[in-house]
C-alpha cells in the first residue's frame, strides 16, 4: 500500500514540477499580442484549409490494428515468463514450453498472413507512381 | 526497505502520516535526482558531445568549458514569448507538454538507483514501467492533433506508428528477463544479476542479463532508440521532412516541457536498460547510485553517438524494420531465452 503512496506522491511532483515552470515563464515573459505572428507555419505560405480534414494514409490504420491484437497477447505471455521458471521444475520443460509456443505459433502464422497481404509494406498511392520519375 | 520508509524512520514519523511525508520527501529527491541529469546536465551534455562528434568546440564562452549556458539557456528558453497559433485544439493542446514531461518522469517510481534510492517496489515494477512509459504516445498524438498544423500533425500519426510497431518488440525483449529473474519486482530482477557467472581469476564476471543474453540486449537497445525517438528513428520530428513534427507549432515553455519529456524519456531508456540488463546498481568500490548514473549516461552517450554516426530511416522501412525485422527476432529470442532456462541446468 505505501508503495502506491510513494507512486502517487511521484504523480504530484511530475505535475508540480511542468506547472511551476509554466508559472515561472509567465512572470517573465512578454507578450506582445499581434493576429499575423498567429498563423500556422506552411513553410512560409498562407494556411490553406484545415489540418484536422487532412487524407493521410491507411497505413497508419493497418499497423494500429495489428498493434492491437499483438499487444493482448504480449498480456498473456507475461504471466507465463513469471511462473515459466518454476512451472519446468514442477512439470518439466516441454508440457511449459509446448502450449505457449503453440499460441505464439498461431499468431506468427497471423503475422505472415498479414505480411503477404502486405499489412505491413506501405501502402503506395497508384498516382504516385504513375508521377515517378526515375 | 524503500526510501520513503527509510525517511519516515529518520524523521521518527510512523503511521499513514510517516507514509505521506515519506513518500513525498523521497519523490522530490527521486524528481530532482531525474531533473539534475536530464534537464541541467543533459542538454549541456548532448551539445558538447555532438560537437565532439562533428569536430566542433560548440559552447564555450561562458563559464568553464560553457556550463554557463545550462543557466543562460533555461532562463532565455523561459522568457521567451508564448505564442498560441490560430485554431489549436485548447486543452489537448496545453495537456499534452505536461503529460509528456510528468509521463517520463513517473517510471523512476521504480526503478532501483542504488545506496537504498527506491522510491517503490510493487510487484510489478517493470509492467509499470513500460505502462507509463507508453503515455508519452498520448502525449505526442494530442501535441500532433491540436497543433492544427499539417506537420504537426504528419508528426503525431509518425509517432504513433513508430511506438506502436516498436512497443511490442521493447515489452517481448523485456519481459525475456523475467524469465530468468521468475519476478517483475525490480528488486528482484537486480538481485537475481549479482551472482557471479564466471571467476576469471581475480575478476569475477557478474551475471548480468546483458552478458546471459546478449542477443536480448542488443534487440532492445534496437527498440528502445525507437521508443524514445531518436536516430536513426527520428521521424517523429525529422527535421529534412516535417520541419520539427508534432512540436512545430510549440513555443517558449511549452516548447521547453516538449524538449524536457524527451530528455527525460532518454534517461528513463537508459534506467530501464540498466536495471534489467546492466545489473542496476550493481558495481565495484564505488557506491550504488554512482554506477547507476555512469551506467545511464552510457546509455545516453550511445544514443548521441547514434545520432551523429546514423543516418534516418524512411518511413516505410521503420514499419518494415519494426514489423518485419524487430518482432520476429523478438519472438525468437523469447524462444531462446525459454529454451535455455528450460533445458540447460541452472
Amino acid at each position: 500500500m505505501s508503495e502506491w503512496i510513494a507512486i502517487g506522491a511521484l504523480i504530484v511532483v511530475a505535475v508540480t514540477i511542468p506547472l511551476a515552470m509554466m508559472f515561472v515563464s509567465w512572470l517573465i515573459r512578454p507578450s506582445v499580442p499581434e493576429q499575423g505572428k498567429r498563423a500556422t507555419y506552411e513553410s512560409g505560405e498562407v494556411p490553406t484549409g484545415s489540418s484536422r480534414q487532412l487524407r493521410f494514409n491507411i497505413q497508419y490504420y493497418m499497423v494500429a490494428l495489428l498493434f492491437v491484437i499483438f499487444d493482448i497477447e504480449t498480456v498473456f505471455i507475461i504471466p507465463w515468463t513469471v511462473i515459466f521458471d518454476d512451472a519446468v521444475s514442477e512439470i518439466g520443460f516441454v508440457d511449459a514450453f509446448l502450449p505457449m509456443a503453440a499460441f505464439i505459433g498461431l499468431l506468427v502464422v497471423g503475422l505472415a498472413w498479414a505480411w503477404r497481404k502486405g499489412a505491413v509494406s506501405w501502402v503506395k498511392s497508384p498516382k504516385a507512381e504513375r508521377q515517378r520519375i526515375e | 526497505m524503500t526510501l520513503p520508509d527509510t525517511i519516515s524512520d529518520l524523521l521518527g514519523i510512523g503511521g499513514i502520516a510517516g507514509d505521506l511525508v515519506g513518500a513525498l520527501l523521497g519523490a522530490v529527491l527521486v524528481g530532482s535526482i531525474i531533473l539534475a541529469q536530464a534537464a541541467v546536465a543533459g542538454p549541456w551534455a548532448k551539445r558538447k558531445i555532438t560537437a565532439a562528434f562533428t569536430d566542433r568546440i560548440a559552447i564555450d564562452k561562458i563559464g568553464p568549458m560553457g556550463l554557463g549556458y545550462i543557466i543562460v539557456d533555461s532562463v532565455r528558453l523561459l522568457s521567451k514569448e508564448l505564442i498560441i497559433p490560430e485554431g489549436v485544439d485548447r486543452p489537448a493542446y496545453d495537456i499534452a507538454p505536461v503529460l509528456l514531461a510528468g509521463s517520463a518522469l513517473l517510471g523512476f517510481a521504480v526503478i532501483p538507483m542504488g545506496s537504498g534510492i527506491q522510491l517503490a517496489d510493487p510487484e510489478v515494477g517493470l509492467i509499470y514501467v513500460f505502462a507509463v512509459a507508453s503515455l508519452a504516445s498520448v502525449a505526442l498524438v494530442m501535441a500532433g492533433y491540436s497543433s492544427n498544423n499539417k506537420y504537426s500533425f504528419l508528426g503525431g500519426l509518425r509517432a504513433v506508428a513508430q511506438n506502436l510497431a516498436y512497443e511490442i518488440p521493447l515489452i517481448l525483449t523485456g519481459i525475456s528477463v523475467v524469465i530468468f529473474a521468475g519476478s517483475l519486482q525490480m528488486s528482484e530482477i537486480v538481485a537475481a544479476q549479482s551472482q557471479t557467472l564466471v571467476e576469471l581469476g581475480p575478476i569475477a564476471i557478474p551475471a548480468w542479463y546483458a552478458i546471459l543474453n546478449p542477443f536480448a540486449f542488443v534487440l532492445f537497445l534496437a527498440a528502445n532508440l525507437a521508443e524514445v525517438g531518436r536516430n536513426p528513428f527520428d521521424l517523429p520530428e525529422a527535421g529534412q521532412e516535417i520541419v520539427a513534427g508534432f512540436q512545430t507549432e510549440y513555443s517558449s515553455v511549452y516548447f521547453v516541457l516538449l524538449y524536457l519529456g524527451e530528455f527525460v524519456h532518454i534517461f528513463l531508456g537508459g534506467a530501464l536498460i540498466a536495471t534489467i540488463f546492466l545489473g542496476g546498481p550493481a558495481g565495484p568500490i564505488l557506491p550504488g547510485i554512482v554506477w547507476f548514473l555512469i551506467k545511464i549516461w552510457g546509455v545516453f552517450l550511445l544514443t548521441q553517438w547514434f545520432r551523429s554516426a546514423v543516418p534516418r530511416v524512411r518511413i516505410d522501412q521503420m514499419i518494415e524494420i519494426g514489423w518485419k525485422g524487430l518482432l520476429v527476432l523478438a519472438f525468437a529470442n523469447l524462444f531462446l531465452t525459454a529454451i535455455i532456462v528450460g533445458v540447460l541446468p541452472t
